[in-house]
């Protein structure tokens, strides 16, 4: 009996023993999770196109990548917490249309008229960045060692047709010879993490064959063809009709000499017009330095031809004129009309899914974090346009806090300082 | 001989010239007023005028024309004006010259510091949106690489870029070769400043010297063959220098000390003593005697421990500026404006921020005809909203003070065009088609 006593004694301590080893196994990973997150976001409006979040929700960065999405995720559980209620979260802003193969040289190639991207993108909410076609396949890799691999931001781009990309402001007309869909396809393929898509425009001859040739490469590698302005012998019907779907055309809402408006003089969007964007086209804005009007965007929106992508085409004169960065392009949309997560949706998801790259432009639990928070601040503010013309409104956005792959790349306020005391 | 020679392209002189020629421009310009009605170009109408040169500090309009500041009044009647900006509401400042930036931006694969490479950035990408007309390039060039660093960015920039030249020859490519000590040559630099570049360059760099005071003297010795002052980054020290034997030995009186509230662990010597968090008595001695401190807010050179013990003990910097660089941008810095709304945070009236950044600079890099808004001087202006709220300005040690002003550029205007209009005030208006 004693020794069933003391055996049964020796079995309930086993039991207990193994009862503690099971709750330390249970508990522990607990309390190593206690310090888990690197970064907690907490309070803010989420919103995030892809996974359809529209609501209050904390965000929880650990390793670089997006870790865990909740309604409440305990301030303890992280090294690092920021209150951004009241704050707009959403995924870091892409920037499609950009000309940042700055240089020294005149122009835009390796160039001044081009503009460094973290002078810029940061400040704007913007993680990740597309050179629209200042390089070709040849100039590429000079632009990938001086702009692409030191730059904070993510920098992407179209390759143009034209094997050294496009310098002056002004179209030109290349011997067509030079156009090359084999070696614009093996750039492509040698860097396809860099390289989202081939680009036309700067095109003054009558020639299709630079379009055709830009839009077969595109095709091959299974990309976008970035259609851009300054063709003037191309007219808009037969530019839209050739472009395939998800091809992307750029300064949409323009209203120049140089090429048909997408509004009629009745202020209706041309049938073609619609049919392109029932086809798939998609629509970038390329604001620019003419590259945006009033006149063409607000009919185009009550219409519901809403922009794809708020495309800036940042460069040396449109970067002080109306332009003045992709948050001032997006709150002249809170101001004509388009609804809150329909911009932050064309400003991360929808341009992200035009480029192919679904891993961006979401915060899905594993994605990079590349974070943008926003805020909206009221007063009186003005937009103009490229004609001079001038809209008053009352709200605005304002980049609060860029995170690139978990780290904070911008603080507008100080948000993730500690406060100074005397 | 050599004297009379110095004397005749000393750059006094050359703006004594100048000056003769305004006042015939001006008078001139008083003759074509009496004959037109529409005499004005532009006309700012119901600000506040800062100029603190011309210690004025109330309701003003100002009138330009022909890219001059034309007439400063208290009501100038619309029917004058061929364009009128109501600016009601704001502050008209002389436009802002940050006399601190690297801004020779290039492509040099060898070069590992701000001369020719991608860490400097473009002046008119961040002078313009912050109410900045004149920028002051701190030593990215030497004497070697000036003329290239004038033809690929000063002469293609909107914004007015002078220089001070590096003391090394081949100004910031790198920190080895600035320790290089043959390649001070003071007669050269001299010869840059007083003979080939004279409206440009403004004065000698002296930065991130390892060794004793060599750069310091072979700075201050091209200062004086060329009559310019010298501005020194002290920070590269191990251990660091005597700051007391800089400010009171080795600087003339109108040379520049800046990174003036860094605190660094080593290198520099800080101006405010780091366990008593006194301003020590030599730094109060030395601005007395002429030297001047420059803030050169950078990437790693501004920290609240020293700046707000050293407000609170009266000890001002004389000139504010950014150290714009690609470090510095995206951190606590940002840009000009910014390190200005800094000194609001900590109680500086905006009166005396104004000239600090304008009038105070423009004296130091002997540019009398900068920064003001005199009749007849360049109309290089700025228009500022001063905003309410709660607003986080941070550290080089991400420590935050809280403010309750910032301030925003609304219009910039460079030689009387508009470059820089953040609310399109200038812009004709435009109603939304129901």
């Amino acid at each position: 009996m004693t020794t069933n006593k003391s055996n049964s004694d020796l079995e309930i301590c086993a039991f207990k023993i193994r009862l503690v080893v099971l709750f330390a196994f249970l508990i522990l990973p607990r309390l190593i999770k206690a310090q888990e997150i690197d970064l907690l976001l907490k309070g803010g409006r989420l919103l995030d196109p892809k996974n359809s979040i529209d609501s209050k929700m904390d965000v929880a960065v650990k390793d670089g990548k997006i870790y865990r999405i909740a309604a409440e995720i305990p301030s303890s559980s992280a090294k690092k917490v920021l209150d951004v209620s009241g704050m707009i979260v959403s995924p870091g802003l892409i920037n499609i249309h950009t000309h940042v193969y700055a240089g020294s040289k005149p122009g835009f190639a390796d160039g001044q008229s081009s503009q460094l991207p973290d002078a810029f993108a940061p400040r704007s909410g913007i993680t990740t960045v597309v050179d629209a076609g200042t390089t070709g396949w040849r100039t590429f890799p000079d632009f990938k060692a001086k702009v692409v691999d030191p730059s904070l931001t993510r920098v992407l781009a179209f390759i143009n047709i034209f094997e050294t990309g496009f310098s002056a402001g002004s179209a030109f007309e290349p011997d067509l010879n030079t156009l090359d869909v084999q070696m614009t396809v093996d750039a492509i393929k040698k860097y396809p993490d860099f390289i989202a898509g081939t680009r036309i425009g700067h095109y003054k001859g009558k020639s299709w064959i630079p379009f055709d040739k830009a839009s077969q490469a595109a095709q091959i590698t299974d990309r976008p063809l970035f259609v851009e302005c300054h063709m003037p012998e191309y007219s808009l019907e037969d530019q839209l009709k050739k472009m395939r779907s998800g091809d992307i055309i750029t300064h949409s809402f323009e209203n120049v000499s140089e090429r048909m408006p997408i509004v009629d003089e009745q202020g209706k969007l041309r049938a073609f017009v619609l049919e392109a964007q029932n086809r798939g086209v998609l629509f970038d804005v390329g604001h620019g330095g003419v590259g945006f009007w009033f006149d063409q965007a607000i009919p185009a929106l009550k219409q519901g031809l809403l922009p794809n992508s708020f495309g800036t085409d940042e460069h040396r004169t449109s970067m002080n004129a109306g332009m003045k960065n992709m948050l001032n392009v997006m709150s002249k949309y809170l101001t004509i009309g388009m609804t809150i997560p329909d911009i932050i949706a064309s400003g991360s998801w929808k341009p992200a899914k035009s480029i192919k790259r679904e891993d961006l432009g979401n915060l899905s639990i594993g994605s990079v974090a590349d974070i943008a928070v926003l805020s909206i601040i009221n007063g009186k503010y003005g937009y103009v346009d490229s004609g001079g013309n001038r809209i008053e409104g009352n709200q605005k956005f304002e980049a609060e806090l860029t995170v690139r792959a978990g780290r904070i790349i911008w603080d507008l306020n100080g948000l993730a300082a500690t406060p100074y005391t005397k | 001989m050599t004297v009379n020679m110095s004397f005749l392209f000393n750059k006094i002189a050359i703006y004594k010239k100048v000056y003769c020629r305004f006042s015939i421009g001006f008078v001139l310009l008083i003759i074509c007023q009496f004959s037109y009605a529409q005499e004005i170009d532009i006309l700012l109408k119901g600000a506040h005028l800062i100029d603190p040169k011309n210690k004025i500090d109330s309701k003003m309009d100002v009138g330009i024309v022909n890219g001059k500041i034309a007439r400063v009044a208290k009501d100038i009647p619309i029917a004058s004006a061929a364009k009128i900006i109501d600016v009601t509401g704001f502050y008209i400042t002389p436009g802002i010259i940050d006399m601190h930036v690297h801004v020779f931006q290039g492509t040099d694969k060898y070069s590992t510091s701000v001369g020719n490479s991608s860490r400097s950035q473009q002046a008119d990408a961040f002078s313009f949106r912050t109410g900045v007309t004149t920028v002051v390039d701190a030593g990215s060039s030497g004497w070697r690489n000036f003329p290239l660093f004038k033809e690929q960015t000063i002469d293609k920039s909107q914004t007015r870029i002078l220089a001070f030249l590096n003391v090394i020859g081949n100004g910031m490519i790198g920190r080895f070769q600035e320790q290089d000590v043959n390649d001070m040559n003071p007669v050269m630099n001299a010869h840059m400043i007083n003979r080939l570049y004279p409206t440009i360059l403004v004065g000698i760099k002296s930065a991130h010297y390892w060794g004793e005071f060599t750069s310091v003297d072979k700075a201050v010795e091209s200062g004086k063959l060329a009559n310019v002052p010298i501005m020194v980054d002290f920070g590269e020290h191990n251990p660091a220098n005597s700051i007391e034997s800089l400010f009171l030995k080795h600087l003339r009186p109108g040379d520049i000390f800046t990174h003036t509230f860094s605190e660094i662990s080593t290198g520099r010597e800080s101006v405010v003593d780091e366990k008593t968090r006194k301003v020590k008595p030599f730094v109060f001695e030395a601005q007395k005697r002429g030297v001047i401190f420059d803030v050169g807010h950078g990437g790693g050179a501004f920290s609240w421990a020293q700046a707000v013990p050293a407000y609170q003990q009266g000890f001002y910097p004389n000139v504010i500026s950014s150290d714009l660089h690609d470090q510095s941008m995206n951190s606590g810095m940002k840009d000009m404006a910014n390190v200005m709304s800094k000194f609001l945070a900590m109680g500086m009236s905006f009166q005396d921020v104004v000239l600090r950044s304008t009038w105070n600079p423009a004296q130091v890099i002997q540019r009398p005809d900068l920064g003001h808004l005199s009749v007849g001087a360049e109309a290089d202006l700025a228009v500022f909203n001063v905003r309410e709220g709660e607003f986080g300005y941070t550290d080089v040690r991400k420590t935050a003070v809280v403010g309750t002003k910032k301030l925003e550029a609304e219009l910039t205007i460079r030689a009387g065009k508009v470059v820089w209009d953040l609310n399109g005030l200038s812009g004709q208006k435009w109603t939304i088609e129901k």
